[in-house]
């Protein structure tokens, strides 16, 4: 067995993400997933080509999507000799498939793999009635005539309405933004430095786009080839027109324009060894280094839902010797700017060093001029297990663009926050 | 896209006297944009993925209202109800785009003698960007009819199917396949939509569209085609709804050979796919 090794990010592929019921209404999971790993292995001369593995997954599932990923590789032209597996972390699902198949790289176990999401909130599971389902399950295992009919005294009028998935913490009952609202008023984020994130985000997507930066990693989809909820003349005067979504009374901070929406879309890395790369002559843009993956009490204990990544960066960063503000370029997730910036100042925040993390001084303040600089979720939208793979493969490029800085390689930090309380965050290390 | 009425119009025009000659036209429409959510319903019905490039056969359903036209006319030598849909050839020259405007043309050749009547061809052809980018060839007999022997061989000698053990996967049609691909397709042939109209015709039951077969086949096949293909089928005993059949792929060279068929006895379809 070789010794461990740093996988490489070859590059990546996804289609532009749409609102909810918008350009994707009539696709699938499966439909994205498979138009996205196609539209990677066309870009890299892959078809026909066994991958060590492709890691995939989706948040919001239907029944019958059992094995999505190995079922998207099927319909695709990789060559179906390549295993897959899905994956289910909430919104870290696209980076930690990328985790695993570095790790896999790392150990020599594979050469070469695909990490990849896909989410839909447009043709999302509507599932029977839970009632009405116990019933017909226990009709279905009735052996006689009586046993059935007892079953079938269970059925009731209400049992016709089906049910949906709601974006709530089934232990609390609180709907994500709920709980970011929890956490900003805790933070003090003021709504005025929330929209200024926003603006900020869809700057930067927008300029991103203008400079060709997506063309190689963005296949437009279904008429799209853009994010559909791209607002490149968005202004902080236009969002404060916005009344609060989330929270209550005088702190409502939280509006339509500072969440991320209900989104369409897949997104797709492609990583390997420096050798299979190279055998392929593909470019390497940056080498995974390190990931940590974290996670908090939020039901009972003191922890906002969305704050692991406050816990998973300083232990990354305790291992891998490397201090916050030693870093290029910052990749936090905007599942709602509050987050963000609750994240940031908790890193700040002395007290918070000492009495949650341990620590004797705080992380630091970062330099804003680093964060989300090709625009992140809040411009791009937020299909949930699409994300990771979405800012693995942008940070990539960025850092292969940046080049080296001062004699050492470009560095960058991912962190994406998770329900279910978790976290994902990764240090990737350009090439 | 109902085409009932021209269905009426044919049938009660298919009595009384009818040309013995094809018309010499051409039916056609220019600039056609294709409906994304019609795509959608169709690639759903069919199996295929929801996508940009059009599945190789969707273009005949965008040609299909314009042979229904031709052939619904008193100048058409073949009365409409009762033609059979023995044969069809689509010839994909390069992927097209759902974003494309398509021109569509139609015209019918090769009215000749068939050993159990006539057949005639209706042939369709899209352009897109001033270049044909698909073809398709759709042969229909008309049992008992009469017409012109043909010069040569009037039909090229049906795809071999598969030969031993390839079944690919096993397919349960439901009785309202017949009634969905009809939506999509725009073809309300009766024998297609209830056990009732098909007994009316003298089928037991309803019957599968032979497109929405051959469409089904190649669907199976996602993934694996190339973008340009010719894609060649000769249907055979009618698929009735609701059935289990089995679909049958061979690799051959670097294309396909196919048949549908259920398990023991009827051929429903054979067909090859070549670069």
């Amino acid at each position: 067995m070789p010794e461990t090794r740093k996988a490489a990010v070859i590059g990546g592929n996804r289609i532009p993400f749409a609102r909810a019921n918008g350009a994707y209404a009539r696709a699938s999971n499966l439909d994205m997933l498979t138009a996205t790993l196609d539209g990677l292995a066309a870009r890299f001369g892959l078809a026909g080509e066994r991958i060590g593995e492709v890691a995939g997954g989706a948040v919001l599932k239907h029944s019958r999507d059992r094995d999505l990923t190995r079922e998207a590789v099927l319909g695709s032209t990789l060559s179906p000799s390549t295993p897959a597996y899905d994956v289910q972390q909430a919104c870290g699902t696209g980076l930690e498939t990328a985790v695993l198949v570095a790790n896999k790289i790392a150990l020599g176990q594979i050469e070469s793999g695909v990490a990849a999401g896909v989410d839909t909130a447009s043709d999302a599971p509507v599932a029977l009635n839970d009632d009405l389902r116990r019933v017909l399950m226990e009709l279905n295992g009735a052996r006689s005539l009586g046993a059935r009919l007892k079953a079938l005294r269970g059925l009731r009028p209400g049992q016709i309405v089906p049910e949906v998935p709601r974006n709530a913490e089934p232990r609390t009952g609180l709907s994500m933004g709920e709980h970011a609202a929890l956490t900003a008023l805790e933070w003090h984020v003021g709504r005025e430095e929330q929209d200024e994130l926003t603006v900020a985000s869809h700057r930067n997507l927008a300029a991103a786009y203008d400079r060709g930066f997506f063309d190689d990693l963005v296949t437009p989809y279904l008429g799209l080839s853009r994010d559909q909820n791209l607002r490149p003349d968005t202004s902080v005067e236009k969002l404060a027109k916005l009344k609060p979504v989330f929270g209550k009374g005088e702190g409502a901070t939280m509006t339509a324009g500072n969440s991320t929406p209900l989104t369409d879309g897949a997104a797709a890395v492609l990583l390997g060894s420096d050798e299979w790369a190279a055998q392929h002559r593909l470019p390497v843009l940056a080498h995974l280094v390190d990931a940590e993956t974290a996670a908090v009490d939020f039901v009972l204990g003191s922890d906002g839902l969305l704050t692991a990544p406050l816990y998973a960066v300083p232990r990354l960063l305790e291992r891998n010797g490397l201090t916050l503000g030693d870093f290029d370029f910052y990749e936090i997730h905007e599942a709602f700017a509050s987050t963000v910036l609750a994240t940031l100042k908790a890193w700040e925040d002395p007290a918070f060093a000492k009495e949650r993390l341990g620590l004797d001084a705080p992380l630091g303040a970062i330099d804003r001029a680093k964060l989300n600089v090709a625009g992140s979720s809040l411009a791009t939208g937020h299909p949930f297990a699409a994300t990771g793979g979405r800012i693995v493969a942008t940070l990539a490029k960025l850092l292969h663009e940046k080049g080296s800085v001062g004699g050492r390689k470009s560095r960058g930090l991912i962190s994406i926050c998770a329900a279910g309380g978790q976290g994902v965050v990764a240090i990737l290390e350009g090439n | 896209m109902g085409l009932a009425p021209q269905y009426l119009k044919a049938a009660v025009g298919s009595f009384g006297p009818r040309a013995s000659v094809l018309p010499d036209r051409e039916r056609s429409r220019e600039g056609v944009s294709v409906d994304r959510s019609h795509l959608a319903a169709y690639a759903r019905v069919c199996g295929f993925a929801v996508d940009d490039v059009l599945p190789p056969t969707y273009p005949h359903v965008l040609a299909f209202p314009l042979q229904v036209e031709l052939m619904a006319d008193r100048a058409f030598p073949l009365p409409l109800p009762g033609l059979v849909h023995i044969r069809n050839t689509i010839t994909v020259h390069r992927g097209i785009d759902a974003a494309e405007p398509l021109d569509v043309r139609v015209h019918a050749e090769r009215f000749v003698a068939h050993p159990k009547g006539a057949q005639v061809d209706l042939v369709a052809r899209v352009d897109a960007g001033g270049e044909p980018v698909w073809l398709g060839r759709s042969t229909y007999l008309a049992r008992g009819a009469t017409a012109p022997a043909a010069d040569g061989d009037p039909a090229p000698a049906p795809p071999p199917g598969v030969s031993g053990g390839a079944l690919a996967a096993v397919w349960r049609v439901d009785g309202g396949t017949g009634r969905r691909y009809a939506g999509v397709s725009g073809d309300v042939n009766p024998i297609h939509l209830h056990p009732l109209t098909a007994r009316a015709f003298g089928f037991p039951r309803a019957i599968a569209h032979g497109m929405w077969t051959a469409g089904r086949a190649l669907a199976a096949l996602q993934g694996r085609l190339p973008a340009a293909l010719t894609y060649d089928v000769a249907f055979g005993k009618p698929l009735l709804l609701p059935s289990t059949v089995e679909l049958h792929a061979a690799p051959a060279g670097d294309g396909w050979n196919l048949d549908v068929r259920r398990r023991v006895g009827a051929v429903h379809l054979t067909a090859t796919v070549r670069p």
